[in-house]
């Protein structure tokens, strides 16, 4: 009986805990546009595994087209483009990073959806892409059908796992980090992968034997950068900024820099958004 | 912070449905764990040539090495399949810490009850057999439970290697719904219920064999 109370003041202490986090929440704020100028330097989210949109470089340096623009906001904010602190993210984390308030920004090819949007703040769109599936030459998906009774890889917490969780008759195989989830694919884990078209058509081209057969599923869907919930004041900030870059095109100079060599003849205007107007 | 009960109890079957996977791994993994601690602390104990360096260098390696780096180099390193995976480097890890517990239960046998069984006569197998054996597993038992139940904790490293165990649930629904202290929650009330019987079934366990109530 002891031990039936021990059990009950444990699941108590759980539901506790939780109920304290409440205060941590309401504490913050850190991330009004006065407190980051106070603190000098913007704390922005990115991928560490995702090129060509976030990663870092064989000499440690944070590269891609969403660090493109985190650079960019660091320099209109504080006028400086080298004051971010950069967190590295993995997708599943990207909602849990802003509510903690460890970071002001999320730039990690975050697709606004629904349910984060119940949760985050997107400001307008500066890249656009919809679903794909990259798969080995040997066994070629070209259509979402191919996938039936078959397994799939996908990363948690992403479009793609969201997309395909509701689609029944697909073995979902999951991994956390985007990079273990090629090395799957490689290794043969699953027929294909599916995360967003760009990436896996970036991925492709890298990636000899690979290609991607099916480039078109669910709707072209903006990506967009976020912040906590309820921070209007700097996601009015963002807007603002994405508009100001759009007269001089500056997601098309970012497309120049950072995707070109990846895409080769693509047409930019396929997969960026410019001045925020999607 | 207002929960979200309705998900929270919709979760519920499947968490129910990656409780027997999280089982499964450990129940199997635990009980291969003995199988290769007993075997290793037996030959040791028993000084059997060749096997002593191997065995000890076995223990060295997978007591200093973390389940998550075993987990990383079978399924990307050796290519093994994830559940097969999960079970391998948790008998792996367990191996070693079964061998330590099983030896130190030997070596708490005094040399004396040796030497008695063998000066009455008893065959070196049946010193072992029924004197040495029965008194050493009594010893075991407390360093052996928490192993079984330290065992079943690192289970929760497994869904790295895309195992859809319940860590792997509760990860899916923070990804997908964002509700972070639900799912986290139920995944600790999902702990408890599978390893609040296995802690009560050591804890008779080891009252039963602290006043020798069995073999009477």
């Amino acid at each position: 009986m002891r031990n039936l109370f021990k059990f009950v003041a444990i699941v108590a202490a759980v539901f506790g805990f939780a109920g304290a986090s409440t205060f941590v929440n309401a504490a913050d704020a850190q991330d009004s546009i006065a407190a980051i100028k106070a603190r000098g330097h913007l704390k922005i989210a990115v991928f560490s595994d995702k090129p060509p949109f976030g990663f870092v470089d064989k000499d440690g340096k944070n590269q891609g087209y969403d660090v493109y623009f985190a650079r960019r906001f660091a320099k209109e904010l504080l006028g400086d483009e080298s004051k971010i602190e950069f967190t590295l993210t993995e997708p599943a984390n990207r909602v849990d990073l802003l509510e903690s308030g460890r970071v002001d920004i999320v730039l990690a090819n975050f697709t606004v959806t629904p349910e984060r949007s119940k949760r985050v703040d997107f400001a307008k769109p500066y890249f656009k892409t919809a679903i794909g599936v990259v798969s080995n030459d040997q066994t070629p998906i070209n259509k979402v059908e191919d996938l039936q009774g078959k397994k799939l890889i996908v990363i948690r917490g992403t479009t793609a796992d969201v997309y395909f969780s509701k689609i029944k008759g697909i073995d979902l195989v999951k991994y956390d980090q985007i990079s273990d989830a090629f090395q799957a694919l490689r290794d043969g884990r699953g027929v294909g992968l599916a995360q967003d078209t760009t990436l896996v058509l970036a991925w492709a081209n890298e990636n000899k034997g690979f290609s991607v057969g099916v480039g078109d599923i669910g709707d072209v869907e903006p990506i967009a950068p976020a912040v906590r919930k309820g921070n209007t004041e700097l996601r009015d900030w963002i807007n603002d900024t994405l508009a100001k870059l759009g007269k001089e095109n500056f997601a098309h100079k970012a497309f120049d820099a950072t995707l070109k060599p990846y895409y080769g003849n693509i047409k930019p205007e396929d997969i960026i958004v410019e001045g925020g107007v999607f | 912070m207002e929960l979200d009960y309705q998900n929270m109890i919709g979760s519920i079957p499947l968490f129910a449905q990656a409780a027997w996977t999280t089982l499964w791994i450990a129940v199997s993994g635990v009980l291969l764990a003995s199988a290769i601690g007993a075997g290793c602390a037996l030959s040791l104990y028993l000084e059997w040539p060749f096997l002593t360096r191997p065995i000890k260098a076995y223990i060295e390696v997978s007591r200093n090495t973390p389940l998550l780096v075993q987990l990383f180099l079978l399924h990307f390193g050796l290519k093994v399949e994830a559940l097969p995976c999960a079970v391998m480097a948790l008998a792996f890890l367990g191996g070693g810490y079964m061998a330590e517990a099983f030896r130190a239960g030997l070596e708490a046998v005094e040399r004396s009850q040796v030497e008695s069984a063998l000066s009455l006569g008893l065959s070196r197998y049946e010193t072992v057999r029924y004197v040495v054996l029965p008194q050493a597993l009594i010893s075991a038992v407390p360093a052996i439970g928490a192993n079984v139940i330290f065992l079943f904790k690192e289970t929760s490293v497994v869904s790295v290697v895309a195992v859809t165990d319940i860590v792997a649930v509760a990860k899916d629904l923070i990804s997908l719904y964002y509700e972070t202290a639900e799912a986290l929650i139920m995944l600790v009330i999902a702990y408890l219920v599978l390893l609040t019987p296995i802690c009560l079934a050591v804890w008779w366990l080891e009252r039963r064999v602290k006043h020798a109530v069995f073999g009477r």
